[in-house]
């Protein structure tokens, strides 16, 4: 019986190559996408998972209620630390943490080699020793206990391990951070994992940070909002009792009243870091298109399926003639399902495991995985096939089980189908429908991301290098340009506390006019003489700041947005104030984009920093056409020879501007839709053909009719085009404002006009597909004989 | 062993009643070999429908051995078709994908006999029809007259009591239909119950009692 099953399985897919072919194809594409982003979502899912009390590690966070939205931030206080989290009973173990950026004096994310040569390494922390309690990290060398307790000791991770000691034994050796500070490697660790939100390349000892920095005062501290409070919950404490515990911290803080500190668990640290659910929507919608793709595909099984069946009507008669029953013909065709989806998901898997290297490009991530290993996945996915083959062979199988016998064998199976085959062009309708709105959004986001790049900005963003750096030996900036102006390829240089695109210092104000409690957020800039020549900002009213007006120090300059929220006329001489201190506007500057073209602009302030250089802070420097690497090397070494004892690395403006999480978020969104678009598009293209071939089997006869009473196959043609003509018109309908929705509520500040052109161009191309589609049954029947259709009976 | 009363066939559209067979009374016994003659469309083939319970009457009675056979239960009549009828049809209908020794076994595979007993039994019969040679060929690769005795083969392979032929020569030349015919009467003479349909006087002849229909009535019946 068995053997007879696949006997006639095999001799099924042999007599039916092209059907087979296409079918598993349509199996394949969907069943590829679902396990591709099953992949992708279990990863995501899965992220920290890996750490042994994942349950009980939450981040004290702090919900700012006094900006509008309220904002979520990550970080809390050292403070916290020290007075708050030492007194909650439920609290197992603390951990505070801070990323090592220009915090404290010299350090930088810099490594100095024997050589004198640089290693830049980003994500390095300051940590305290608890690092090794709270997450599950492997030490390959050193000592758990003491790793991080000690003053100037490091803990680094393998890789960097690697880099820094090619030749092993690192422990014990000195390693030079920053240009200075040398400190002994206490332990090195294996990598964390890929798919952890918090990844150390390395680790300073928290007494470092006491010497290097301010000292223990930063213990006191309640404001420096900046820091990690990591915890570590008693098992089975209620999270939101600790919630309660802390809610008042900030109380007695001033200007921070409206802020309060809340846990926040691992398990949402990488998918919704803020307590905003973007990730997480991103995640839900990603799932909803690969389970709508593999339903496509499902759809167009049955439909091929039931297509094919006009075939294979006879055989079922037969078998049903000579005993077989209605269950066993059924269960047969159910098998030969699940065989083809079984064998289409193994197929699936490896185009899968191909794709993930696009999967990496179209999501801007990093998956170093493989399907093969995540055997629980792959428990689900083949759960999934079985489900999609139960389901797509269950309908089919009841319709072709069902066939009277006698009507099969005479050939009058498809006197009465009208019905169901109005079933079939619904469904082909609904996937062009789809096709058509991803093809249209595809192209509406190519515009956009276009315009956003492309978008006037406000101030020129071409010919500029710029580097964050720490100034320690305080210098007057005069010395710098002048210095660097020597040069025929050097046209400016400035520097300032943000540059466009970096950094973002907020602040609320009050100004002259404004009702007694309102003030407003606004972004600060601390610039000097020369940031608006360099970024070839436009003044519309007064003038820039100068040093013939020593009392510049005290005014400021305004953006146009500013202007507007403030509601004055005359600008020059009303006064803003900030944290109590008044200063008069001398100027007015052209709307220009500080952040991505994604944000509107914000009410902008500039302030003027003293032409005195020290801190932390950014160098702009404008070079002229075409001089990009010799203007490089012309700066770095300049600056290297006036501030040695500050690492710093020149970058080139238009990279960081690319590199912009708006922009990058945009391209990833167009090239998903892209992707959609051509799947869905192969995946509705099967539908039709089976739709088509449906149509030509049933009408085989008629065809052959019209032959030969001297009919044109060309008519044939217009015929079955009209038909799908029309149901493209439809799918039209539904695509189209569909993809018009999206547009409008695209997030944006500022969006491209709609041009027509995206509409037309998708319809084109579907109706290019559908064509081709159509002229090939045709060609195929009108190259056959007419007689063929006509022998039977 | 068949005993039809007053069965009537007929079909309703809007506004008139088309009758296909009007008042059919028929009493086949055990051992008899029927032939129903009839121009095109007198309900020859729906009245072998019926009896072999492809079909089913719109009114009358039917009885098998003393049983109603009417409003059958599906899994009862698989049985029948498993046990107690084999087809043999105009077109052959033998499955495509199948070579003629899998055409052959399969309706005992539905009945459920064992892998050793059905190669025996279909080893039985490609004797006798002098097909071993041909066993692993597929329908197509055989002329019309071998792919009938292919098709009686597959009829008669569960033992039937009754064999239906719906114009089993209709599609053969005169040599192998003639062929065919004596493949039939053999069986008959070995006890088999044959009812067949057939346009053709000379191959009716084979039959021992010819029943002609006109318009869905019986016109004549008589022994010959």
């Amino acid at each position: 019986m068995i053997r007879h099953f696949f006997i006639n399985i095999l001799r099924n897919v042999r007599h039916n190559k092209v059907f087979t072919v296409i079918n598993l194809t349509n199996l394949v594409v969907g069943l590829a996408v679902f396990i591709l982003f099953s992949v992708v979502i279990n990863y995501e899912l899965d992220y920290d998972k890996f750490n042994t009390n994942y349950d009980q590690i939450y981040r004290v966070q702090t919900r700012q209620e006094d900006s509008n939205p309220i904002n979520y931030c990550t970080y809390s206080p050292p403070a916290f630390r020290y007075h708050l989290m030492a007194e909650v009973p439920e609290v197992e173990k603390v951990l505070l943490m801070r990323e090592v950026s220009g915090g404290a004096k010299g350090s930088g994310q810099y490594f100095t080699l024997p050589d004198g040569s640089q290693l830049n390494e980003k994500d390095g922390y300051w940590s305290e020793n608890t690092v090794f309690d709270i997450f599950t990290v492997k030490l390959i060398e050193g000592n758990k206990e003491t790793a991080l307790t000690e003053p100037s000791t490091i803990a680094i991770s393998e890789t960097l391990s690697k880099k820094l000691f090619p030749n092993g034994n690192a422990l014990g050796k000195l390693v030079t951070i920053g240009k200075h500070y040398p400190l002994t490697v206490s332990a090195v660790y294996a990598d964390f994992p890929m798919n952890s939100s918090l990844r150390p390349t390395y680790m300073v000892s928290m007494p470092t940070y006491e010497v290097l920095a301010e000292g223990p005062t930063y213990r006191d501290n309640w404001t420096n909002i900046s820091w990690d409070n990591f915890i570590l919950l008693k098992k089975g404490t209620d999270p939101r009792l600790v919630d309660a515990k802390i809610k008042d911290a900030f109380k007695n803080v001033k200007d921070y009243e409206k802020s309060f500190p809340y846990l926040h668990p691992l398990s949402k640290h990488h998918l919704s870091p803020n307590s905003q659910p973007d990730m997480i929507v991103g995640l839900a919608i990603l799932s909803l298109a690969a389970i709508l793709v593999l339903i496509l595909a499902c759809v167009n099984y049955v439909n091929l399926s039931l297509a094919n069946s006009t075939q294979r009507s006879t055989e079922i008669g037969i078998k049903k003639v000579i005993g077989s029953s209605k269950k066993l013909i059924a269960s047969q065709f159910i098998a030969e399902t699940m065989l083809h989806t079984l064998f289409a998901t193994i197929l699936g898997l490896f185009v899968a495991q191909a794709a993930l290297p696009l999967m990496n490009r179209i999501l801007e991530k990093n998956f170093d995985l493989s399907i093969w290993s995540n055997s629980q996945l792959l428990v689900f996915i083949f759960l999934v096939s079985l489900l999609v083959g139960v389901l797509s062979g269950l309908y089919p199988a009841l319709v072709i089980s069902a066939y009277n016998p006698v009507k099969v064998l005479k050939g009058k199976l498809f006197s009465s189908v009208r019905n169901s085959f109005n079933v079939k062009k619904i469904l082909v309708v609904a996937q062009f429908s789809i096709s058509l709105f991803m093809l249209i959004v595809s192209f509406i986001l190519f515009n956009h991301v276009n315009f956003i790049l492309n978008k006037d900005l406000g101030f020129d963003s071409k010919n500029i290098l710029y580097t964050e750096i720490n100034v320690h030996d305080t210098t007057r900036f005069e010395t710098i340009k002048n210095r660097l102006l020597q040069y025929p390829e050097i046209s400016d240089a400035a520097f300032s506390s943000t540059i466009p695109f970096i950094g973002n210092i907020g602040g609320f104000i009050t100004w002259d006019g404004a009702a007694p409690d309102e003030r407003v957020m606004v972004s600060r800039n601390y610039v000097n003489y020369d940031f608006i020549p360099t970024y070839n900002l436009k003044m519309v009213y007064g003038r820039n700041f100068s040093k013939e007006y020593p009392a510049d120090k005290e005014a400021c300059i305004i953006n146009e947005t500013a202007l507007k929220v403030f509601g004055w006329d005359d600008p020059i001489g009303k006064q803003i104030t900030l944290y109590g201190r008044k200063y008069p506007v001398i100027g007015v500057v052209k709307d220009f984009h500080p952040y991505s073209v994604h944000n509107p602009i914000p009410t902008y302030v500039m302030f003027l920093n003293d032409n005195v250089i020290s801190g932390s802070s950014l160098i702009s420097v404008r070079f002229t056409d075409g001089n990009e690497q010799q203007a490089k090397a012309i700066v770095s070494r300049e600056l290297e020879d006036i501030l040695p004892r500050d690492p710093f690395e020149f970058k080139d403006f238009g990279a960081a501007f690319y590199l912009d999480g708006a922009i990058s978020f945009w391209q990833s969104m167009k090239r998903m839709f892209l992707f959609f678009a051509v799947v869905t598009l192969i995946i509705s293209t099967i539908g039709l053909f089976g739709l088509i071939l449906f149509t030509v089997k049933r009408r085989t006869k008629e065809i052959g009719v019209r032959k030969v009473l001297g009919s044109s196959i060309v008519s044939v043609y217009w015929q079955l085009s009209s038909e799908v003509v029309q149901m493209l018109g439809i799918a039209t309908l539904f695509g189209c404002p569909a993809a018009f929705y999206i547009y409008k509520t695209m997030p944006g500040a500022y969006k491209e006009p709609l041009s027509a052109m995206v509409f037309v161009a998708g319809i084109i191309i579907i109706a290019v597909i559908a064509q081709l589609t159509i002229s090939y049954h045709v060609l195929k029947v009108a190259v056959s004989n007419p007689v063929e259709a006509l022998r039977y009976e | 062993m068949i005993h039809l009363t007053n069965i009537d066939k007929y079909y309703d559209s809007k506004f008139q009643r088309t009758f296909v067979l009007k008042g059919i009374n028929l009493e086949v016994n055990e051992g008899e070999f029927v032939s129903i003659m009839g121009p095109s469309g007198s309900g020859k083939s729906t009245l072998l429908n019926i009896i072999g319970l492809l079909d089913a009457p719109s009114a009358g009675q039917y009885m098998l051995y003393d049983k109603s056979v009417l409003d059958l239960k599906e899994k009862t009549k698989v049985d029948y078709h498993r046990n107690f009828m084999g087809f043999i049809f105009q077109a052959y209908h033998l499955i495509e994908e199948m070579t003629v020794y899998e055409n052959i076994e399969t309706p005992l595979i539905y009945k459920g006999v064992s892998g050793r007993d059905r190669k025996a039994m279909v080893a039985d019969l490609l004797d006798r029809f002098n097909m071993v040679a041909k066993k692993d060929l597929f329908p197509q690769q055989l002329s019309g007259g071998q792919q009938q005795l292919v098709g009686i083969a597959r009829a008669i392979i569960g033992k039937p009591k009754l064999l239906l032929a719906d114009e089993p020569t209709g599609n053969l030349q005169s040599a192998q239909g003639e062929m065919i015919m004596e493949t039939l009467k053999a069986l008959n003479d070995e006890g088999m119950t044959i009812i067949q349909v057939t346009h053709n006087e000379k191959f009716a002849g084979y039959g021992k009692r010819i029943i002609r229909l006109e318009d869905g009535y019986i016109r004549s019946d008589s022994d010959k």
